[in-house]
């Protein structure tokens, strides 16, 4: 794939109640955002596995995006609680192994915060973009 | 010092009691100088039991192991079961006491101090005595004494003593119904996550470089994972075996099971394989060390495993094995908890 036609393919776990209306609200709002980004509707942030963002970069995603409600909005009291502690230490171990620090973002993003679910896409696929594919993890399959 | 004979008579005792039903701890092995984990059931074989520098294995897997089979036969326990333990397996039964997979009274904790020493580095070793592999292996006060073909050596500690032993703080056995040997909690003999901060000043490009060859080594015996105490899962994430297959499965429905890592040993499965269970880990491994000792390919898994040791202690307080009661790592937070990575 040729420099100029290559897209980065982002998977984004999007929490049900906020982020994922969010992305709702940009797309009612016909705010323009790059169209990079794959939404898995989430039930909660603290949901998210550290094998789902693993297995979707082994699956040639080239940027993975957790994105739930602000901390104390959280539908289920807790749960974007747990999925930043959880997901402070998938990133560290990413960074560790030396996966590049901005191959996974996370982002709270309210159901009313359209405009910020397209303005979190568009950085990371600007972020990304130079980058390249991300060949490190993806499985080579013949 | 501690005398053997004391661990002995201990379990002896209890036995002959009644007080527990058997006794895990380590017996003289039949490869080379290496004590082996063993079962010991009548007061009269009580007097197999050996402590020397070679009791690597962590038995606090064999107490999980004994749980399984209880469950498995469907049957109650007569008594607790003794165990002989040392700093890092009391840790590990701590963490297991943790995820409530035994009850504290099922167990009967017999704590034995490595004081100023610990394990032998068996290749550590075979570099320092040159080819002549030592049948038996003693403490020496600090040092350690084996015996070669070519007669009796002394070893310095430091210069073969295994690397989890030279970062460990808590040689002492803290839970205990009895224990043997000297509080040395808190000993520094080499600076905690030492190799860790080493390896970290590394930049980006070359820890990938690093961590594809260990990735690409991996030949998924499974060594690691069937070793660690914490490993308990019945069906682990990356083999599920226990899907029901019936005759109306359909092939499409076989196909189409959920695989989260495949099996064949590649880069990217073994990579994803290593970092699942580093995470699985975090907050519960106590840093025994036995997974890095069986690897065959010499990975260095205490690498991952102390990184997110090291992460739960900074950035969130939490150090793993150190109580009962405490709650567990990825289930608890803190309103503080570190958030500036997120937007």
């Amino acid at each position: 794939m040729s420099e100029q036609t290559y897209e980065p393919k982002i998977v984004a776990f999007l929490c049900k109640w906020c982020s994922s209306a969010g992305s709702d609200l940009a797309g009612v709002s016909r705010i323009q955002y790059p169209a990079n980004a794959t939404p898995i509707q989430v039930p909660c942030s603290g949901s998210v596995s550290p094998m789902y963002i693993l297995s979707a970069l082994k699956k040639g995603a080239d940027g993975v995006l957790v994105s739930g409600c602000h901390i104390g909005d959280c539908h289920y009291l807790e749960g974007n609680y747990l999925a930043r502690r959880k997901l402070h230490l998938v990133k560290e171990l990413l960074q560790f192994v030396g996966i590049e620090e901005n191959r996974f973002r996370m982002s709270w993003v309210s159901a009313a915060e359209g405009a910020k679910f397209a303005e979190v896409v568009k950085e990371f696929v600007d972020d990304l973009r130079p980058m390249g594919p991300q060949e490190k993890l993806k499985a080579k399959r013949a | 010092m501690i005398n053997v004979q004391d661990i002995r008579d201990t379990a002896r005792d209890l036995l002959a009691k009644g007080e527990v039903r058997a006794v895990i701890g380590w017996r003289a092995g039949s490869r080379g100088m290496a004590a082996e984990p063993c079962v010991v059931t009548k007061p009269e074989e009580a007097d197999s039991l050996v402590w020397d520098p070679t009791c690597y294995h962590n038995l606090a897997l064999q107490l999980v192991n004994d749980r399984k089979d209880l469950v498995h036969s469907k049957k109650t326990a007569t008594a607790p079961i003794g165990i002989v333990a040392k700093g890092c397996d009391a840790r590990a039964i701590v963490v297991l006491l943790q995820e409530h997979y035994f009850k504290r009274e099922d167990v009967y904790i017999i704590g034995v101090s490595c004081e100023n020493s610990g394990v032998l580095d068996e290749r550590k070793v075979k570099a320092q005595v040159g080819g002549f592999a030592p049948s038996a292996a003693a403490f020496d006060g600090d040092n350690f004494s084996v015996k070669t073909a070519k007669g009796d050596k002394k070893l310095a500690g430091r210069e073969v003593m295994a690397d989890r032993c030279l970062e460990c703080r808590t040689p002492f056995p803290k839970e205990n119904n009895t224990a043997f040997g000297d509080d040395k909690t808190g000993r520094e003999f080499d600076a905690q996550f030492a190799a860790l901060a080493r390896f970290e000043a590394n930049d980006e490009a070359a820890r990938w470089e690093f961590w594809q060859r260990q990735f690409d080594r991996c030949i998924r015996c499974f060594a690691c994972r069937s070793v660690c105490p914490m490993c308990f899962c019945d069906e682990c994430v990356v083999d599920s075996i226990e899907m029901k297959i019936a005759p109306e499965t359909t092939a499409e429905e076989k196909a189409n099971r959920i695989r989260w890592i495949e099996r064949s040993a590649v880069r990217s499965e073994n990579a994803t394989y290593h970092m699942t269970r580093a995470l699985h880990l975090a907050g519960r491994c106590v840093d025994c060390g036995e997974c890095e000792r069986v690897c065959p390919v010499n990975i260095p898994l205490r690498l991952l495993n102390t990184k997110m040791e090291r992460e739960a202690r900074e950035a969130f307080g939490f150090d793993p094995g150190a109580s009962i009661g405490g709650p567990s790592l990825v289930a608890s937070f803190r309103d503080d908890d570190p958030g500036e990575f997120i937007r």
